[in-house]
């Protein structure tokens, strides 16, 4: 694999690696910073939500303790003329948005509803029995089906609520804002009590108002069961007398919020349960408050989708940027690398010429021994075929002469060009070291 | 027998199979170049008739290049 490649390869590999870590270290912020802020927006709606339901008990409460000394009504029940007291009842009913309203005498006896029906006592109603000590109550409370009946309230109240398409539980009591207070004469002795207010199942106003105010989306749950809700379904109506899970699984019974994930209708919501109490801070039910998450999500995933789309844009830029940097570096590194081999041959072959050059004047000096043994022969024989050897050995050692000669000639030459070679690779190393450390590298 | 001439065209080649030859163990013997051969080198090797093969295998497997042989 030549420098080139690997060069680049390891630049486009930081880059990917680098472009890969930021996706997925900013995808895990944003997660945990939008789903924080999710939590804490829903908590906030929840409150409000919260402030919604506490304000309209405050109104049924405000209601009730008006009518209770109002002039009209306190005649109209201290002359018995209780035709009369139903029509004002009706009335006042009708107008203020109350499910039912009821006067009782002394006793807890029924004196005149609003819806006209007559008859039955609330004499065990605890909060009535309060009203007639002299005590103005209110609460949020489960209303039975024995008074609910009677206020023709029950067929509301009555619902199959089921779980994934499967009923599983029958509710005959709602819940109920109630208030009630006592009714005096003028001498303020005690001459009954007003009992009245809003029966929450399948009761829209509270929650559409809720969610026209505060966005998301919101439920009233009785028990653990949506009885109220703004929730829709995938074919657009609305959730309702559904179960949720999370109201028991995060045991709300114990009287605190839960914040989590939680499906209605098909879609997933981030959402919050807040408990509602009756009087004696019994958990009767919740209040149920969402965003859906993909209203997180959806930013997440934007978010990703522009940093992988802004990363791919910059390796692509760091890329053309690297390239030809890589290219011309590559190019220099070619070049002085030819430069290095170039000098390291003409070395080589002054090496080698040193060596053969030594060989041949070792192979001269055997041949000049010989010489001088023949010469010493025919010193002593004068024999004529001694002569004749001795030209021939003569005549080798002229070659040799020459061959040294010439080796001598070419040695010199090749030294003085790796004198040169040795001064150009002192150059290489320069600028390789230049390469390798900078400009201002010495 | 009358040796074998190798040439080749540089003095820095002949030097350098002489080098390659010797590693081999093919004996040759560096002598002036004859007047019939043509090289512009000064310069030849002289072998055994008998290792011709061996040392032109040699000169190959150690990437010079022969000029050309005499016999």
């Amino acid at each position: 694999m030549s420098l080139r490649v690997r060069l680049l390869g390891t630049i486009v590999g930081a880059i990917v690696l680098f472009f890969i870590v930021s996706v997925v270290a900013a995808r895990l912020a944003l997660t945990r910073d939008l789903m924080a802020q999710g939590r804490s927006e829903v908590t906030n709606g929840s409150n409000a939500f919260a402030g919604y339901w506490d304000s309209r008990k405050d109104q049924i409460r405000l209601l009730i303790s008006q009518d209770a000394v109002s002039d009209a009504l306190r005649k109209t029940l201290q002359a018995h003329d209780t035709k009369a007291l139903q029509d004002q009842l009706s009335n006042i009913a009708r107008t203020s948005g109350l499910s039912f309203l009821t006067i009782v005498d002394t006793s807890g006896k029924v004196v005149a509803r609003a819806n006209g029906g007559d008859g039955g006592s609330f004499a065990s109603n605890k909060y009535v029995q309060r009203a007639l000590t002299g005590e103005t109550v209110s609460s949020a409370v489960l209303m039975p089906q024995s008074e609910l009946a009677p206020e023709g309230l029950a067929q509301q109240a009555a619902a199959d609520v089921s779980d994934a398409s499967k009923t599983v539980e029958h509710l005959a009591s709602g819940l109920t804002m109630i208030a009630a207070a006592p009714m005096s004469d003028q001498n303020e002795r005690t001459l009954g009590a007003i009992y009245g207010g809003v029966l929450m199942n399948h009761f829209y106003d509270l929650v559409d108002q809720s969610t026209h105010a505060l966005g998301g989306q919101t439920a009233v749950l009785q028990g653990n069961a949506v009885v109220s809700s703004t929730i829709s379904q995938q074919d657009g109506t609305r959730v309702i007398d559904a179960r949720v899970d999370a109201f028991d699984e995060h045991n709300l019974r114990a009287g605190q919020p839960w914040v989590g994930s939680d499906v209605q209708g098909g879609t997933q919501y981030l959402a919050r349960l807040d408990p509602i109490t009756d009087d004696q801070n019994a958990v009767i039910g919740a209040r149920w408050y969402g965003v859906p998450m993909s209203q997180i999500t959806s930013i997440i995933n934007h978010m990703t989708e522009t940093f992988m789309l802004w990363g791919f844009i910059a390796m692509l830029i760091a890329l053309c940027v690297a390239v030809p940097i890589v290219q011309r570096v590559s190019n220099q590194l070619a070049k002085r690398s030819e430069q290095v081999s170039a000098a390291a041959k003409e070395l080589g072959v002054a090496i080698v010429g040193g060596e053969v050059s030594g060989d041949h004047v070792a192979a001269t000096r055997s041949a000049v021994e010989r010489a001088g043994v023949l010469i010493d022969q025919l010193a002593g024989e004068k024999s004529g075929k001694s002569i004749d050897e001795l030209k021939a050995v003569n005549q080798e050692l002229v070659g040799d002469m020459i061959v040294i000669d010439t080796l001598s000639q070419e040695m010199s030459s090749r030294l003085q060009q790796a004198v040169t070679r040795v001064s150009e690779l002192n150059d290489v190393a320069s600028v390789l070291d230049k390469l390798v450390h900078g400009a201002s590298a010495k | 027998m009358t040796d074998v001439i190798l040439f080749f065209s540089s003095n820095a080649d002949t030097m350098i199979a002489t080098k390659a030859l010797k590693d081999a163990g093919v004996s040759a013997k560096m002598i002036p170049k004859p007047a019939a051969v043509n090289t512009a080198s000064n310069l030849c090797l002289s072998i055994d008739p008998g290792s011709e093969t061996v040392a032109v295998s040699a000169l190959r497997g150690a990437n010079i290049s022969l000029g050309g042989v005499v016999k």
